[in-house]
């Protein structure tokens, strides 16, 4: 394995407001490198920094074995990038836009490799519509494969699936786990936690710092300890009221109509959560052992007031 | 760097050729603008309202009269025995000119004694008092020396100019001073909404994560939309010539070389304008503040040597005045290209200056 994205206390300030606050990490060649955080914790200003488009307050970043400072041409041509807002040619077919991309990275024979994109993204039937008239999921496609034409070694997508129906966004992402496999590193950022799963590993920004990094697995282990309760078919309020006073609890977090509950290694089972709730007068609750979420594990970082606020 | 010159160039053209409101800005505007200032510059000198006092009502007299309105210049729009009658159509504005024969305007002339006609000219506004000066001028100038137009008198009167020929040749020499203006509009507000269209719809943040460099992204804006104007300069002449009779004495090959350095010119100042606004709005602002006194101070339609001598040696910053100078010369007068080298000099010198800005604007935007 080797490193093509290491970072060093990067930091970007936007007058007194410190956006990104000297953020450390490295991500290896062919990885999938999940970014997760709430709107505004900086997520979109490191890729943006990473991408070239925006320079560093503070700290060093290599990308693709440039220094995103003094090369950044360099960086630029070895990097795709997909922005959170569409940022092809609305008025143009989607061939066009293909071409014109394939031009300005004055990649080699770029008629075939437009062919091969087309392809691989399935956008053959719509080579001849106009961009904007294309559904979201295929708009984000194609703006994939203008950020692969030039087979970059690294990929950065911001928020590639915001406002995608669930099945453009499984389709989305069985073609980011086919790109990590075949050698490309995926930088991503996203919104949703489903998603954030399939990354091998993820960064966890909380108002600009990074509060965690690691794999999803080690992630739910070290900041969500213990076990956790799905409590459903009962009175919401009232149950987490009841279940937030219980000793061994460490957490209640409503998720919809039910709750999770967090229970501190050697805490209470099952059964001693039901005894708890037809005790306070709620029966007939149905409880059931889960894997933590790396929702859970978000709300475990963020501070729990504003945990609660997201959820 | 070529191939993504071209690529960017291509990109522009099929922007442009898809966007209907686009060529129509770009074509037909132009056109029907030089057709309707041609003839808006033509009429201003023509058919000025007149009022012919006749007080000798004589043979001779009759024959001036018809004569005077036989080339179109004046009109004779009232006839009169009375000064005061006259004089208040004048006041009021129904008539522009007064002329004024006085009884015993044959009998004087017929026995070789000085006879005098009077004219007076309304000159609220200078160029139509000008012409119609000059057109009575003109004609007593030719009858012969036993004519002399009355001194000057009455509430306004312009000395006539007997040298002066008004008319086509007005607007003959107006009509260089409108292609280049047409062209400055046109292509600096194109240019100003380029690079700021690209950066509100977002598609300019995807053009900088590319490795293009700063000069190819201006050049590809400056490049698609100079031939453009070309293709306006070929419709604008070729209505003036057609239409307005106007006269092609230089080499049409200085024409278009200087036209090239002026539309460089006119670009670069709108894609600067474009590289400091946010929004297209702001950019079509920021144009106008530009285009306005960038007219005003061309000479299209007051001499520049008619401006105090500090706005005179302002308008050196003008490239309009000096495109308009050149194409007046080039066109009207045959001076060749080289003849006018400090207008030459001080258009290319703008241009590029105005180029170089623009790239290190959008380098920095990249920073």
């Amino acid at each position: 394995m080797n490193t093509v994205i290491e970072v060093r206390d990067l930091t970007r300030r936007f007058g007194d407001f410190v956006a990104v606050d000297r953020v450390s990490f490295h991500v290896e060649k062919g990885e999938i490198f999940g970014y997760l955080g709430a709107n505004g914790a900086g997520k979109s200003t490191t890729i943006r920094m990473l991408c070239g488009l925006l320079a560093p307050t503070e700290g060093v970043a290599m990308v693709a074995g440039h220094d995103i400072r003094d090369d950044a041409r360099k960086v630029r041509a070895a990097i795709g990038y997909m922005s959170q807002k569409f940022s092809l040619y609305l008025d143009l077919p989607v061939r066009a836009n293909l071409e014109f991309y394939a031009g300005a990275y004055e990649i080699e024979s770029p008629r075939k490799r437009v062919q091969e994109i087309l392809e691989l993204l399935d956008l053959e039937v719509h080579r001849d519509q106009i961009t904007g008239a294309l559904p979201g999921g295929t708009r984000q496609r194609l703006g994939l494969g203008c950020a692969l034409l030039h087979r970059p070694e690294i990929v950065f997508l911001d928020e590639p699936t915001a406002g995608v129906d669930p099945a453009s966004r499984r389709d989305f992402w069985r073609l980011i786990r086919s790109l990590s496999r075949e050698g490309t590193t995926v930088f991503v950022t996203t919104h949703y936690m489903d998603e954030a799963e399939y990354c091998q590993r993820i960064g966890l920004m909380v108002d600009g710092r990074l509060a965690a990094l690691d794999t999803p697995r080690a992630l739910k282990r070290d900041l969500v300890p213990g076990r956790m309760f799905r409590v459903s078919n009962v009175d919401e309020r009232a149950s987490r009221a009841v279940l937030s006073g219980m000793s061994g609890v460490v957490d209640v977090q409503p998720f919809g109509t039910r709750l999770h509950v967090r229970v501190r290694p050697g805490g209470p089972e099952a059964p001693d959560l039901g005894k708890q709730l037809s005790q306070a007068g709620l029966s007939g609750a149905e409880i059931e052992e889960i894997e933590p979420t790396l929702e859970d594990v978000f709300l475990a970082v963020v501070d729990p007031t504003k945990g609660s606020a997201a959820a | 760097m070529r191939r993504a010159l071209n690529a960017l160039i291509q990109k522009e053209l099929r922007q442009t050729v898809r966007d209907r409101r686009m060529m129509v800005l770009l074509i037909a505007v132009p056109t029907i603008q030089i057709i309707v200032f041609g003839f808006a510059v033509d009429l201003e000198v023509d058919r000025v309202p007149t009022v012919v006092v006749d007080q000798d009502r004589s043979v001779e007299s009759r024959r001036h009269v018809r004569r005077l309105f036989a080339d179109g210049t004046l009109h004779l729009r009232y006839q009169t025995q009375d000064t005061q009658e006259a004089e208040r159509l004048l006041i009021s504005g129904q008539a522009n000119l007064a002329l004024i024969f006085p009884s015993g305007f044959q009998r004087d002339q017929l026995c070789g004694r000085p006879t005098q006609v009077q004219a007076v000219v309304d000159g609220s506004d200078p160029n139509r008092g000008r012409s119609a000066g000059a057109a009575v001028g003109g004609y007593f100038g030719q009858v012969g020396p036993m004519l002399r137009i009355a001194p000057p008198s009455g509430r306004v009167s312009v000395e006539p100019k007997l040298s002066f020929n008004p008319g086509l040749d007005t607007a003959k020499f107006m009509l260089p001073g409108i292609i280049g203006v047409l062209l400055l509009l046109i292509t600096t507000i194109v240019a100003a909404m380029g690079l700021a269209r690209e950066r509100q719809t977002g598609t300019l943040e995807q053009l900088m994560v590319t490795p293009m460099a700063p000069t190819t992204v201006i050049l590809g804006k400056i490049l698609p939309f100079a031939g453009f104007g070309f293709l306006d300069l070929s419709l604008a002449l070729t209505a003036a010539v057609v239409i307005f009779d106007m006269p092609t004495r230089g080499s049409l090959i200085a024409v278009y070389a200087t036209a090239g350095i002026y539309l460089v010119a006119t670009l670069s100042t709108g894609l600067f304008i474009s590289t400091i606004s946010r929004t297209q709005q702001q950019a079509f602002l920021g144009g106008f503040l530009f285009l306005l006194p960038a007219v005003l101070l061309s000479g299209m339609l007051t001499p520049v040597r008619a401006m105090p001598a500090w706005l005179e040696l302002a308008t050196w910053l003008n490239p309009v005045r000096h495109f308009i100078e050149l194409l007046r010369a080039n066109l009207l007068a045959d001076a060749g290209f080289l003849e006018r080298w400090p207008n030459l000099l001080a258009l290319s010198l703008y241009g590029l200056f105005m180029t170089v800005l623009s790239i290190s604007r959008y380098r920095k935007t990249l920073e």
